[in-house]
């Protein structure tokens, strides 16, 4: 279980966390929206201790991760997933080096022959070809490389896997083929997803339950029906308008 | 200015302060991580040894070129300061003490500061805006012990071989641009001045700086590279400032050096 317990977070003087609490329960996938600038990344990135809370805390599996020892925190990384906004694949290393990294902790690395049949697996899982293991990120599309980011973020079979921005950038089939992705992902493998997302067309087909965030707050958070059957005035002009937007086009 | 604007300008002038100061903060625990690190060899020792063969193969044509440069420019310089006011041998003494002791380790720095410390505060610089750095944290890897030790142990190895050669170069390219260009100047001139001044210890001198220069370079290249921030613009600005600060350290590390030649 994924905990935010009253998270602040200021950088210089703007203020993009103000008191967020949410829980994301287990094998739950959660799709935080809001509009851009609302610490929605931001929230994602204190669940794996890449930003810490100005106050507040953050807890994973009972562990706080803003007080989490250096090897603590090692651990609960190796059970969560993060698939980032552009992939951040290792463009100086090939596809195969890339999933390889991911799949044995420090110090107990394999030689790349001998984990080259799970690299293939993984690649497998979200339907690439082995052909891209010799590759280089850069040689690779967007959608391919997210798909990559993907298979990463799975490599060490985690409990938790959280989506910034899956789909952005991408055209309407390669992001259908990611929402696929998750779903199946948060089927087979059980795990528990957080998505962030603008897309709401993606959000609703994803999630088990919707969270909104506006100026660093939480200001809905229910199932897609409770959030679509809102009277909160916010939460309907951002749905109206995404929705709205989505038909227009 | 007056008492008003100065007042005006003092938080501006404490939070550069405390900037700076949070900075060597940064520099500090960096440091600190790497030597926690060092006491574990099996996690670098293969990457440490791939970093040191790449940046010798990559800075050793422009290494050789520069000290080659640096001797015949000593020896000439040497020879039409001096001839007729010392003896010709003076040109050996000269040309042995100025590579190597400051032509040879300096001039391999600075290269070095250009074809390796630039490369190394962009790549990183790249992989911190990229996200690349987080997504090895996400991992569960720690970019100090998969990115920065290495290179500063690579570092450390390949800059003391590197400057042996640059000396050897430096004063083979002095003593054949002195016997060609100072006239009356004869090899065995040339090598009584070159033993009359060298002591095993002028060597070790030679080495010790450029392990330190080799450490310098690539500890303040991977730091500098990892603060970096803001796009292809931010890059460009952490490679210009990993280019500078490497370079002023390295200066100031030369004057600070110097009383240790005179230990031995």
């Amino acid at each position: 279980m994924i905990e935010y317990r009253g998270v602040w977070k200021q950088f210089g003087d703007d203020s993009v966390l103000s008191g967020v609490d949410l829980t994301v329960k287990e094998g739950e996938t959660l799709v935080l929206l809001g509009p851009s600038g609302t610490g929605k990344s931001v929230l994602l990135k204190h669940a794996i201790g890449l930003l810490t809370p100005d106050r507040g805390d953050v807890i994973v599996d009972g562990i706080s991760i803003p007080r989490a020892t250096p090897e603590e925190l090692k651990r609960v990384r190796r059970r969560i997933g993060y698939v980032f906004q552009n992939a951040a694949l290792f463009d100086s290393l090939t596809i195969a080096r890339n999933l390889a990294l991911a799949l044995d902790t420090e110090g107990n690395e394999r030689p790349l022959a001998a984990v080259r049949p799970e690299v293939a697996e993984l690649l497998r899982r979200v339907n690439l070809d082995e052909d891209v293991l010799d590759r280089y990120p850069a040689e690779l599309s967007g959608g391919m490389r997210k798909r990559v980011g993907v298979a990463r973020a799975i490599a060490s079979r985690p409990r938790y896997v959280l989506y910034d921005e899956p789909t952005t950038g991408l055209d309407p089939v390669n992001a259908e083929t990611i929402d696929g992705l998750i779903v199946e992902l948060a089927e087979e493998l059980g795990v528990t997803s957080i998505v962030v997302t603008h897309d709401l067309e993606s959000a609703f087909q994803v999630g088990d339950r919707v969270a909104l965030l506006t100026e660093g707050r939480l200001r809905a958070c229910g199932t897609p029906e409770e959030i679509l059957a809102s009277e909160d005035p916010v939460v309907q002009r951002f749905m109206h308008r995404r929705f709205g937007t989505a038909a227009a086009q | 200015m007056t008492a008003g604007q100065r007042v005006l300008r003092a938080p501006d002038i404490i939070g550069a302060t405390r900037g700076g100061l949070d900075r060597v903060g940064r520099g500090a625990l960096l440091a600190a991580a790497i030597v926690r690190i060092l006491a574990s060899p099996r996690r670098y020792t293969n990457a440490a040894l791939a970093q040191a063969y790449h940046m010798g193969i990559r800075s050793l044509p422009l290494v050789l070129f520069m000290a080659a440069i640096g001797g015949a420019l000593a020896s000439q310089q040497t020879g039409a300061q001096f001839t007729g006011g010392l003896p010709l041998w003076v040109i050996g003494s000269v040309v042995a003490a100025g590579v190597l002791t400051e032509l040879g380790p300096v001039l391999t720095a600075l290269v070095l500061i250009g074809r390796l410390g630039a490369s190394i505060a962009a790549e990183l610089g790249t992989m911190k805006v990229t996200e690349q750095i987080d997504a090895l944290y996400s991992i569960g890897r720690d970019p100090v012990t998969f990115l920065v030790v290495p290179r500063v142990v690579g570092g450390m190895l390949v800059v003391p071989p590197l400057v042996i050669v640059a000396d050897a170069v430096g004063m083979v390219s002095g003593w054949i641009v002195g016997l060609v260009a100072i006239e009356g100047l004869t090899t065995a001139d040339f090598l009584f001045g070159a033993r009359f001044y060298f002591r095993p210890w002028v060597l070790a001198f030679s080495v010790i700086k450029a392990a330190i220069f080799g450490v310098t370079i690539t500890f303040l290249a991977c730091f500098i590279g990892l603060e970096g921030r803001g796009g292809a613009e931010g890059v460009g600005r952490t490679t210009t400032a990993a280019v500078v600060a490497t370079t002023v350290a390295i200066m100031l590390l030369d004057v600070l050096l110097v009383p240790l030649l005179k230990v031995a």
